[in-house]
């Protein structure tokens, strides 16, 4: 499945790259802060302290002008004060507008973006690969109607149909126990990972003819193979051609094209927390649009999340261009959000 | 008859991840007036990078590092014979010390080239007409207005571009000049040539493409042709028509052909003189008999000997054992390149080979014997082969080992850059 | 077969696709949980009233008499009355198809102004401080959810700078033509101009950086392509060499894949218009979704469905006509 070829073609294509480096640095830290948020957190991300709402990050106090009525004697006069909201160590990100830790919310986010990012793609990935196997080894009928609904599934923006099947499902969310916590070795964090099920199903069902459309081609371009009419004259079954010869031969294309999927999934989903469509109470796109309330108080609220998810994306895009690269599937960068 | 170009030394370099590749070593040829000379090769031994090093066509990552490269041209020498004394001697004008512009100017109307795959070397998306008319009109800009280069584009940039392809009717050609594209196009023996000049090249077959792309070359005039390997990508039964058809124009026109090719057929054909390379050098060169029927360089003689002789069939073909070197700089060491490929290699042959007069036996350089007639690259040429100074056969390792089975991909790669 | 019958060809196709999309939706309606009829009846609504409420809508008919209902009212350009106010569907989708279109028109054409020039320069001096300022900025584009790219210029140029209103739509842009036409007014100009600026960079900028990586690597291409080396040795000069002859064919592909990415760009324009307050056919199919108001979704999702798949064939046969290789097939 991956040769050594496959391999020396990827390391060449890293040394060559920095921009492949830093992509696979990215992921690791995204990938690292994600498994163990527990730990990097220094605050359960849903503790609320409202004393402590609005604090700015570190480097950024404000200074700001307030004023209050005050009985000075016996009349009522109108002082104006300067407050000042010192940044401060406790939350390096400062703080929302309910007092919640912003460092805290950023590393748990991870955990909300990859998992969509990536049970969406595999649930994609599954959907996609056999139905458009399926059709290209079987062609005819099969295939047309494969074809015909395909384009009718990329009439709809994937945005737009996302948006249509979860606001009228509803955002159903699935709660994981979290293993360190259970195991007792962070015990002040939340109990459980949030996962929004709807947006996993919906981000697959909008993302999948594209897996689809890949694996069809694959299956079309080798079911005529010699090896292939070779191996149906000595009798194997159409299951054991397609997952002997067929699949291990459309893993690269589709390998390339799950990375992409990955960060237009990871955009995807913060897009829909943002609409407020996903279910999720811990997301970097509702912390987006909590924060888009107080840009004129407190613009960190919005902006930070938003920085790692462009972090986050960056790093997926920067792996997606280095195995295309290096491996050469012979796809266009197609199917964004 | 007088020279028209006098190559001098030159190199060109390409500046690999892999290293430096010496894609040509010091060549050195002269080419006359109205007459064809061959450059003949393998694929990979630097024929096609000469070629275009000469006119100056070399991209990054490589560049032309040095040596000379004399053009003869009166006017271009009264220019510039004050202003840059050093780029002038008599008539002659050493391109590689004139401005970038200058040279660049002198493509169409001093030289031009006919490349290999004549599909791929005229733009799909727009009629071959058109093709040719743009080379006819940038010679007819450049003459209404010699000062000016800019008149040659006439502030053609990205912003007209978008206009023209908008507005109909605003292109950069002329009437004048798509009536000259259309008679290049029957000077070149293509039938009904005004319905022919507005299609697209996808519908030409290949030899009446080469047809059209010799008249796109032929547009400026020109005094030097290249042909690089200009039939080697067609039929065989078209391939003589395209040679005549080269060779007829290069006497109605009186120009000259630099004619590349691995084909030593085409070079009996059509040349008057020939060069013969291998890694990167012209190992030897001559007229066509010296070439020919007088060889001195094995490596010429191993060439001759892969072709049959019709006349004199032996039974077998004695192909050259072995692969052309990487060219890599760190791979050449000071010796004869051919060396490890060579039966006659001797332990002469360890050190690097001047040009010799195969005449005089005397070393072509600078001024001295830079007329010679005959030259190699080969101590054969000084003195015989000596039995008793001969490298053993495994001298250079088994040769099995040189062609390398773990690097294919570093092979082929190679083989594409240094033949670009 | 010629231009004409492909174009034919394609529209049947396209209508095909659109009856498909209709079905999809009007199916949608009946897959999804919760009787519509708790969305529009009063809460206290006796069972009688939920009857007479659901006759009147057509609600209790058989399944594929409502479809066949809706499909033929489709064909008059009736798509049922609102749930909520009780206007007619299709003028409230109609009203808002000018502000959508705007937006997208205009996002496009920042898109494409900045993008090809960018993408051409990048490609021309490889490895150069241009190069590389516009490959980042490319890779950023990408990479960065457009509705916090809304959200941070609304932080930057309104609140920060006040610079520039964080929008909504006082004036559309043919009403602001009438005005400047009708008394030389060039105020409504410069308010369509103050309201849309920060939109259309927010929706355009994902298409900037797409056409500028694609421009690039198409540019790069092409620049190693035989004929581009042909074309110099002929003696035309650089400038015709790129534009004339190697950005031509960069772009025939990149109109194919503007093609593909024509429903980010649609969805793209639903999540502006959410940042922005923007009332065009995003804002309303959210609120519908929301509301559960089913003719206006089914009506919103259709036209979205249908103008994309117009869109396309128009995509296809300009490329077709831009393409002299091209085969109709």
């Amino acid at each position: 499945m991956v040769s050594p070829r496959t391999w020396r073609n990827l390391r060449r294509e890293l040394r060559g790259s920095a921009l492949a480096k830093i992509g696979i640095v990215l992921v690791l830290a995204i990938i690292l802060v994600a498994v163990f948020a527990p730990f990097l957190a220094p605050y359960d991300p849903y503790q609320q302290d409202l004393g402590n709402s609005q604090v700015p990050p570190l480097g950024f106090s404000t200074t700001e002008n307030e004023t209050r009525s005050e009985m000075v004697n016996g009349s009522i006069e109108v002082v104006e004060e300067e407050v000042t909201v010192n940044a401060t160590l406790a939350h390096p990100l400062g703080t929302d507008a309910l007092g919640r830790d912003m460092l805290s919310r950023t590393i748990y986010g991870a955990r909300t973006s990859l998992l969509v990012g990536v049970f969406g793609t595999m649930l994609a990935v599954l959907i996609g690969v056999t139905v458009g196997l399926t059709a290209g080894y079987y062609g005819g009928r099969v295939d047309d109607g494969l074809m015909r609904m395909s384009d009718i599934m990329l009439a709809f923006p994937s945005l737009v149909l996302a948006i249509a099947l979860i606001g009228l499902f509803g955002g159903v969310t699935i709660r994981i126990p979290d293993p360190f916590v259970v195991l007792g070795l962070a015990p002040e964090m939340p109990p459980n990972i949030v996962l929004p099920g709807t947006v996993v199903l919906v981000v697959a069902l909008v993302n999948w003819v594209w897996f689809a459309r890949v694996a069809r081609g694959e299956a079309l371009s080798l079911r005529n193979e010699e090896y292939v009419k070779a191996a149906r004259a000595l009798g194997a079954s159409d299951g054991s051609i397609v997952a002997r010869h067929i699949l291990p031969n459309s893993i690269t294309p589709i390998l390339v094209l799950a990375t992409i999927q990955v960060a237009a999934i990871i955009l995807l989903e913060s897009s829909l927390s943002y609409l407020g469509f996903s279910g999720a109470n811990l997301s970097w796109g509702l912390d987006i649009a909590q924060g888009r309330d107080y840009l004129a108080s407190a613009w960190w609220i919005a902006s930070i999340p938003g920085v790692a998810i462009v972090f986050a994306v960056i790093g997926v895009n920067l792996v997606g261009d280095w195995l295309r690269d290096a491996l050469d599937p012979g796809i266009e960068g197609e199917g964004g959000v | 008859m007088d020279e028209i170009l006098r190559v001098r030394d030159l190199k060109t370099r390409f500046f690999t991840e892999e290293g430096q590749v010496n894609a040509v070593e010091s060549v050195s040829f002269d080419v006359r007036d109205g007459e064809i000379f061959g450059i003949v090769g393998e694929s990979g031994s630097g024929k096609s990078v000469t070629a275009l090093s000469v006119i100056d066509l070399i991209e990054s990552p490589g560049r032309v590092t040095g040596g000379e490269v004399w053009y003869r041209n009166a006017d271009l020498a009264d220019e510039f014979r004050e202003k840059r004394s050093e780029a002038v001697d008599g008539d002659f004008v050493d391109l590689r010390r004139l401005p970038k512009g200058v040279r660049r100017s002198l493509r169409g109307p001093s030289f031009s080239m006919v490349f290999q795959d004549p599909m791929s070397s005229l733009n799909p998306s727009i009629t071959v007409g058109e093709q040719i008319a743009e080379a006819v009109e940038v010679q007819r800009r450049a003459r209404a207005n010699p000062r000016s280069t800019r008149s040659r584009t006439q502030g053609y940039g990205l912003g007209k571009y978008l206009v023209d392809s908008i507005v109909p009717g605003r292109e950069y050609t002329s009437t004048e000049s798509k009536e000259r594209a259309i008679e290049l196009l029957e000077q070149v023996g293509i039938p009904d040539p005004e319905a022919r000049a507005e299609e697209y090249p996808h519908q030409f077959s290949g030899g009446m493409l080469q047809r059209a792309m010799i008249a796109q070359a032929l547009a400026g005039e020109p005094d030097i042709l290249v042909a690089d390997e200009p039939t080697t990508a067609l039929d065989v039964t078209i391939q003589a028509q395209i040679l005549n058809l080269l060779r007829d124009l290069q006497r109605e026109q009186d120009m000259s052909i630099i004619m590349i090719t691995h084909d030593l057929g085409v070079i009996a054909r059509m040349c008057d003189r020939v060069g013969v390379m291998y890694a990167g050098q012209i190992v030897e060169r001559g007229t066509l008999g010296d070439i020919f029927e007088n060889p001195v360089h094995p490596y010429t003689e191993g060439l001759l000997g892969s072709i049959p002789d019709l006349e004199d069939p032996s039974p077998r073909l004695s192909p050259i054992e072995g692969n052309v070197p990487s060219l890599l700089d760190s791979e050449m060491g000071g010796r004869c390149y051919f060396a490890d490929r060579c039966p006659n290699a001797m332990e002469a042959c360890l050190n690097s080979i001047p040009e010799y007069d195969t005449d005089s036996g005397e070393v072509v350089g600078d001024g001295a014997n830079a007329e010679a007639v005959h030259t190699a690259r080969c101590v054969l040429a000084t003195r015989e082969f000596d039995a008793a100074e001969a490298l053993g056969d495994d001298y250079f390792g088994d040769r099995a080992e040189a062609s390398d089975p773990e690097t294919p991909d570093d092979a082929a790669e190679q083989e594409v850059v240094s033949d670009a | 077969m010629s231009f004409a019958r492909f174009i034919i060809k394609r529209s049947l196709q396209g209508i095909f696709v659109v009856w498909g999309v209709v079905t999809v939706v009007f199916l949608l309606r009946f897959s999804t949980p919760g009787d519509p009829i708790t969305f529009i009846a009063p809460l206290d609504a006796s069972p009688e009233l939920r009857q007479r409420i659901a006759e009147e809508l057509g609600l209790n008919q058989p399944l594929y008499v409502q479809y066949f209902d809706y499909l033929t009212g489709l064909l008059t350009g009736d798509m049922g009355y609102s749930y909520i106010s009780g206007t007619e569907a299709a003028t409230r989708i109609f009203a808002r198809v000018p502000a959508t279109v705007e937006l997208a028109v205009a996002a496009t054409v920042v898109a494409i102004v900045i993008s090809i020039p960018l993408g051409v320069i990048s490609a021309t001096r490889r490895h150069e401080p241009a190069d590389y300022a516009a490959t980042t900025f490319s890779l950023a584009g990408i990479s960065t959810p457009n509705f916090w790219l809304g959200i941070m210029l609304v932080l930057v140029f309104a609140v920060q700078l006040n610079f520039l209103p964080t929008s909504r739509r006082p004036v559309g842009i043919v009403q602001a033509v009438e005005v400047l036409v009708l008394s030389g007014n060039y105020a409504g100009i410069v308010l369509w101009l103050q309201h849309i600026t920060l939109p259309a960079i927010t929706l355009g900028t994902y298409f900037t950086a797409l056409v500028t990586r694609l421009t690039r690597s198409g540019m790069l291409d092409e620049l190693g392509k035989s004929y581009v080396d042909a074309a110099r040795a002929k003696g035309l000069p650089e400038t015709l060499v790129r534009y004339k002859h190697a950005l031509r064919n960069t772009l025939i592909p990149v109109i194919t894949v503007l093609g593909l990415q024509l429903g980010t760009l649609i969805g793209g324009a639903v999540i502006t218009e959410a940042v922005f307050a923007w009332p065009g056919l995003g804002t309303l199919v959210i609120n519908s979704i929301n509301t559960r108001d089913w003719p206006l979704i089914q009506g919103c999702l259709i036209v979205i469905g249908s103008s994309f798949v117009f869109v396309n064939i128009a995509v296809d046969a300009l490329y077709a006509y831009v393409n002299p290789q091209v085969v109709y097939d």
